[in-house]
């Protein structure tokens, strides 16, 4: 069957209907993007924390903006030429065009990855530590949890897994929690028996099949019971509405044929109980480990080393740590602290400032920023003196003043390395801490709608490359048979692409200058 | 290349004249430039302080809505189009407006503006 109107336009429109087709596409995506652009808005006026504007580095979306505007330049081009009858010049505008979209992902995966690797960390007085933690590498802490000393593992067989030993560090020399060598397993001792076993997948496979096989016996066992004891319950229930301070009259033909039922469920139950009973015993009996809901082994040879990080862990002390199926390691916490090296110190959501838990980590650059505030402050002042008796009401100034990257109060050689010198990392107290995030959405609401719209956008941008690359490839044949149908399509493909570029227009100022 | 046979000719209704490739990409190329260049100006004026954050706001999108009248009315053709599309971008702009103003709702509430937050 033939589309009609692929090339001629329909009488009614005046318009092939490819074209009324991607219209009311894009009204669609008007409307969805301006819903996102709204909810924007709604957020940004309705924060209740610093919203974090000029934080982007503006020159990749800058560049990223020049690289749409080429596209679309390339893209009305190739429509242009084919309209000429110039396949090559076609061939060529759109070529570019599908380069500059990789070039525009690459750039956007370049500003994802700086986000994703660059972390901060607010503490509980709302000081915030803008950096990337220290040593972050396998053999060393980073942000994870230390302990060690592990001589006792309870595992809880209807819940815990195994997963807690991919925590499990070795300690070498050198390297206190170095990898653990491929193949090397964890000996510990059964509570019943004294056996020595390895912890593996496969044992912990049986021993969990063994103990739900008793629940199960157990289970069915209490079903049975508890299916006897209905009668004499709702006998005994109906003979007490005819005591206490507001009687009932009891009907004591109910309360007799309750009791007649529960005495004869008792006699033909009584083999089956008796049956279900010997099972259990001889379940437990041949796995005594499983008995209790949880099972204590004792690690066999040298104590056991573990890092973990908090998002894993359920709760820890100075003994011991939870895991979240329930799993406890039984030792010595031996540091919990969170190395951090840090680029700027974010003041706006501390009550005074010049008591910052900041000073307690970096009491050296307390003396600078004394004095970075006052200049600024000054300069501040004198070029808005409206606001001289109010100043530190204002976001400009708070975003100006308390937020201080450090290469602004020192210089540009030493902040590289309060950066990325271990010497000059600082052990957060994770008391001190009340979130730790990379600048991922979670890091906080600006963050979530930045990642929402942009990566919004790379999908569009992907997903028109896919079709313009499409009618690169497969074009010629057409182009061959019918040049008009291929023009009317690469047009439809590039009023998307142009609508792409529309909407980056938009979101680069919303973002990166606002 | 040429194509074998050209179907269109004689049923496309309203772009069928032959089309003048160097001068039409010509005027891309000047829209294009345009576009960049008021992508510099953004930024430049971004830097600016205008006396409150709604003037940088409104010339900061002022612009913003400069450059996607461009990308619309040449690159889009809109300059040019059927009556029909006007009218879808018409109900287009009307319903995203009404969005914008349930954002303007939430932040007017009388609740609010009576008693005190």
């Amino acid at each position: 069957m033939e589309i009609p109107y692929t090339v001629s336009a329909r009488p009614d429109t005046g318009l092939y209907n490819a074209k009324v087709g991607i219209w009311l596409f894009l009204a669609s995506e008007v409307m969805l993007f301006g819903g996102l652009f709204s909810s924007y808005v709604f957020l940004r006026i309705g924060a209740d924390f610093p919203w974090p504007f000029h934080e982007l580095k503006v020159l990749p979306g800058f560049i990223n903006t020049m690289v749409l505007i080429a596209s679309s330049v390339t893209v009305v081009a190739a429509w242009a030429s084919l309209k000429a009858r110039r396949y090559g010049w076609y061939q060529i505008n759109m070529l570019i065009t599908i380069a500059c979209s990789f070039a525009f992902m690459c750039i956007k995966g370049y500003e994802y990855y700086g986000k994703f690797t660059h972390y901060s960390v607010i503490l509980e007085d709302g000081t915030v530590f803008d950096g990337h933690p220290a040593h972050a590498s396998e053999e060393h802490q980073g942000d994870k949890i230390a302990f060690t000393e592990v001589k006792e593992i309870t595992l809880a067989p209807g819940k815990s897994n195994l997963h807690f030993l991919r925590h499990r560090r070795v300690s070498e020399g050198a390297k206190p929690f170095g990898k653990v060598p491929e193949g090397q397993l964890v000996k510990v001792r059964l509570p019943s028996n004294g056996t020595e076993i390895e912890l593996t997948e496969e044992w912990y496979k049986g021993l969990q099949k063994q103990y739900w096989d008793v629940r199960h016996a157990r289970r069915d066992l209490n079903t049975l019971l508890a299916r006897i004891e209905a009668p004499k319950t709702r006998a005994d229930d109906l003979r007490k509405t005819g005591e206490g301070e507001t009687p009932v009259p009891v009907d004591f033909r109910k309360v007799e044929a309750f009791l007649n039922e529960y005495e004869k469920l008792k006699v033909d139950s009584a083999e089956k109980v008796k049956e279900l009973t010997a099972k259990v015993k001889a379940l437990e009996g041949a796995a005594p480990d499983v008995v209790g809901d949880t099972l204590k082994l004792q690690v066999v040879g040298n104590p056991l080393v573990f890092l973990v990080g908090e998002k894993d862990l359920q709760t820890y002390n100075a003994t011991g740590v939870t895991f979240r199926d329930d799993t406890v390691l039984t030792g010595k916490m031996t540091g919990d602290s969170i190395p951090f090296n840090i680029d700027a110190i974010d003041l706006r959501q501390v009550k005074k400032p010049e008591n910052s838990l900041a000073w307690k980590y970096f009491p050296q650059l307390k003396e600078a920023y004394v004095k970075h505030r006052e200049e600024k402050t000054a300069a501040y002042v004198q070029k808005h003196p409206s606001h001289a008796g109010n100043y530190t009401e204002v976001s400009d100034w708070q975003h100006e003043v308390l937020r201080i990257p450090l290469e602004e109060i020192m210089p540009e050689e030493q902040a590289h390395e309060y950066l990325h010198d271990e010497a000059h990392s600082v052990h957060i107290d994770r008391a001190d801490k009340r979130f730790y995030s990379n600048f991922s959405p979670s890091r906080s609401p600006y963050y979530a709608i930045y990642f929402l719209m942009t990566g919004l956008h790379g999908l569009h941008v992907i997903g028109g490359a896919i079709v313009l690359g499409y009618f690169l490839v497969t074009g010629r044949k057409m182009y061959l048979n019918n040049p008009e149908h291929l023009a009317n399509r690469v047009e439809v493909g590039g009023l998307f692409w142009h609508f792409v570029d529309l909407v980056w227009i938009f979101l680069f100022p919303v973002f990166y200058l606002m | 290349m040429e194509p074998s046979s050209d179907k269109s000719h004689g049923h496309d209704s309203h772009d069928d004249h032959p089309i003048d490739l160097a001068k039409t990409v010509r005027t891309y190329l000047k829209v294009g430039a345009t576009l960049i260049l008021f992508t510099g100006i953004t930024w430049g004026v971004a830097l600016i302080d205008f006396g409150s954050h709604a003037a940088n706001y409104t010339i900061g999108l002022s612009i913003a809505t400069f450059k996607v009248s461009l990308v619309g009315l040449i690159f889009m053709h809109l300059n040019h189009e059927k009556p029909l599309i006007y009218k879808f971008l018409l109900f287009t702009v009307i319903f995203a407006a009404a969005m914008m103003f349930l954002t303007v709702l939430a932040f007017l509430d009388p609740i609010k503006a009576r008693f005190g937050a």
